[in-house]
């Protein structure tokens, strides 16, 4: 009787669960490419770095990461010198805010570009999704959306945002430069978007092993305590 | 252990002015439960480990989170701005509010069980009736506290769920926009909505804190109800310290492990525990492409989507908690537990299966199928509350042992 107990617990938390994965892939029906990321890859981190900087940062903020972040969080470690290199005359403590203002955004692209700090969380998929967008430009089989405005991949197809790393009809030649580019700067999207999720799972590591060990201890005590009483 | 600490000369100081070895005696080490109580029983006391991670992590939280709407650059407001803070750049701010987020959601996994083993081993009849009703105000103060503080980051379902919600008040005949405007502090959910919300937020597990108090008062003047649902004789009873303590603990120990793992490798549990579009900034003129509660409000959002009128669909949810409170007088059957209940316990797990299908439909977009799915588990879900009352003239029980 108490393994069936145990066993009806586990069923209903699991069934609680288990709706879970049925509803991820809910969307607009085209699947995600699979983004080679590692978020402890610091060589991957900085380039991905540069691409932000270089690229998105024409249009786009990350304004929860500072330049000092930039130095601080181990994955990437930047020095002094490439951080003053890359802010200028801005402080150390400003965030990674676009030199675009809002106003002209609004001008020039008809809405003002989202911020990217959280976007690998806000987004299903996550660093996939960003991977897939940005290698994701291509002509409208219908030839209603205009060149650079249709994308497989964002729900509706129009998409605002230029062809950033000009993938639509690129030099066959450059295909892996690019997709790299791709997965570098999701990776770096997926770091930023949760900075401390390195250390969050190597102190888990420690954490849930303790606790394991602790459990089994307990089992034992409970056993040991209840040995006397008969059922 | 206990022992040795209750012949020091400071403990009979303390006993002397404040009974403090009688109250150990008649709530631990003499207070009798049932010895056959399965591990379904581990689930009240995990109820109360829960309920003090959420008020410890929501203290600190409070000590950095700020609840204004007002806007900041890239379209983000003080408040996400300051949820942001707390997972950057406060010291273990990220632990804290994961644990938090995921403590949510723990809560009500934990409480459902618990609800669950209470329905199907008879725990809400006589003499718990109070014990019972007391746990359905836990429940719906519980359910309120959540729908608080998931305003709180001011993200993009934090905004759209609390407009739905707040406009559901709106349907009810007379008092409606009174209290829908009361709810929000204005004609629309805004700053004055957050400050409120963030207020009740604060308040609603202080009163938890005190009811479970009188849940526990209540189960200690009653007692435990068992796997068999029998009155249990004396000899069949163990002390609780330290027979359930250590059960009690072991089970901590496996939830905590479960509970740990989640934090430290999934804290978002795909978009469950922490919902994608939450991390998109609250914008009253972009409605979200699919609006749904988080996944432990799902099953009475679609009560609500299954009726047509707005009305009807709101009277129709607040019956679907209300009725829980006239369970013990529904049920007329003398048999406590599912064991010796045959017709019962399939109707239970049927019920069970039915809350699991609601929950379901309320999270997915809804489709036409999955809203006939939906209004046949609501269809269920009341019946089976009514079907109790005639149940005992067509259900053969078995015969109840004498002894456990």
């Amino acid at each position: 009787m108490k393994l069936k107990s145990i066993l009806f617990a586990g069923l209903m938390a699991a069934s609680l669960v288990a709706v879970g994965p049925a509803q991820a892939s809910e969307g607009h029906g085209v699947e995600l490419k699979h983004a080679k990321v590692d978020t402890t890859d610091r060589e991957q981190l900085r380039r991905g770095l540069t691409v932000f900087t270089e690229v998105c940062m024409g249009c786009h903020s990350a304004k929860y990461v500072t330049y000092k972040n930039l130095m601080d969080y181990p994955e990437l470690a930047l020095s002094r010198e490439e951080v003053d290199e890359l802010r200028g005359d801005k402080p150390l403590t400003a965030g990674l805010i676009t030199d675009l203002s809002p106003e002209d955004a609004e001008v020039s692209y008809g809405k003002v570009p989202p911020d990217l700090s959280v976007m690998a969380n806000a987004r299903r998929g996550g660093a996939d999704y960003i991977y897939s967008i940005l290698t994701g430009f291509e002509h409208d089989p219908e030839g209603k959306i205009p060149d650079g405005n249709y994308n497989l991949y964002f729900p509706g197809n129009r998409i605002a945002m230029p062809d950033p790393l000009s993938w639509l009809d690129h030099d066959e030649a450059d295909t892996e430069m690019l997709e790299q580019q791709a997965q570098d700067v999701a990776a770096f999207l997926a770091f930023i978007a949760d900075p401390h999720q390195n250390e969050r799972r190597a102190l888990g590591f420690w954490v849930v092993g303790f606790l394991i060990v602790l459990t089994i201890v307990l089992y034992l005590l409970k056993k040991a305590v209840w040995a006397d009483v008969k059922h | 252990m206990l022992e040795k600490l209750m012949q020091t000369r400071l403990f009979k100081w303390l006993d002397e002015r404040s009974g403090a070895e009688a109250i150990i005696k008649s709530q631990l080490t003499e207070y009798p439960v049932p010895k056959n109580l399965n591990y379904m029983w581990n689930f009240g006391s995990l109820a109360l480990l829960v309920l003090t991670i959420q008020i410890l992590t929501g203290i600190f939280l409070a000590m950095f989170y700020k609840p204004s709407a007002a806007l900041t650059y890239g379209g983000y407001t003080v408040a996400f701005d300051s949820v942001e803070r707390i997972m950057r750049d406060v010291n273990f701010g990220w632990l804290i509010r994961y644990m938090h987020a995921v403590g949510a959601s723990s809560f009500f996994v934990v409480v459902y069980l618990h609800i669950a083993r209470g329905l199907y081993y008879g725990s809400y009849k006589g003499p718990r009736e109070l014990l019972w009703i007391i746990g359905v105000v836990i429940l719906l103060i519980m359910q309120g506290a959540a729908f608080f503080g998931y305003l709180l980051p001011w993200g993009q379902m934090s905004f759209w769920g609390a407009t739905v919600i707040t406009n559901l008040f709106g349907a009810l005949p007379v008092v409606g926009e009174f209290l829908q405007q009361l709810l929000r502090g204005g004609f629309s959910v805004g700053d004055p909505t957050l400050n409120r919300f963030f207020s009740l937020h604060y308040l609603f597990p202080l009163l938890l804190a005190a009811i479970v108090g009188g849940h526990i008062h209540a189960l200690h003047v009653v007692h435990s109800n068992n796997p068999e649902g029998i009155d249990i004789d004396k000899k069949d009873t163990i002390p609780f310290h330290p027979y359930y303590t250590v059960k009690d603990a072991f089970g901590v120990g496996v939830f905590l492990t479960i509970y740990c793992y989640i934090v430290f490798f999934n804290p978002q549990m795909g978009g469950y525990f922490i919902e994608v579009d939450n991390y998109t900034p609250a914008n009253n003129l972009q409605t979200p492409p699919h609006i749904a509660p988080v996944w432990y409000l799902t099953p009475w959002y679609t009560i609500l989507r299954s009726f047509e009128s707005k009305l009807l669909g709101v009277l129709a949810m607040g019956a679907s908690l209300a009725i829980l409170f006239f369970l013990p007088w529904l049920d007329r059957s003398k048999v406590r537990s599912s064991r010796y209940r045959p017709v019962y316990r399939q109707m239970v797990i049927l019920f069970f299966i039915c809350v699991i299908v609601l929950g379901y439909c309320g999270h997915s977009a809804p489709t036409p199928t999955l809203k006939l799915v939906g209004q046949i588990a609501t269809g269920y879900y009341f019946l089976f509350f009514f079907a109790l009352l005639v149940l005992p003239k067509f259900e053969k029980t078995k015969p109840l042992p004498d002894r456990v």
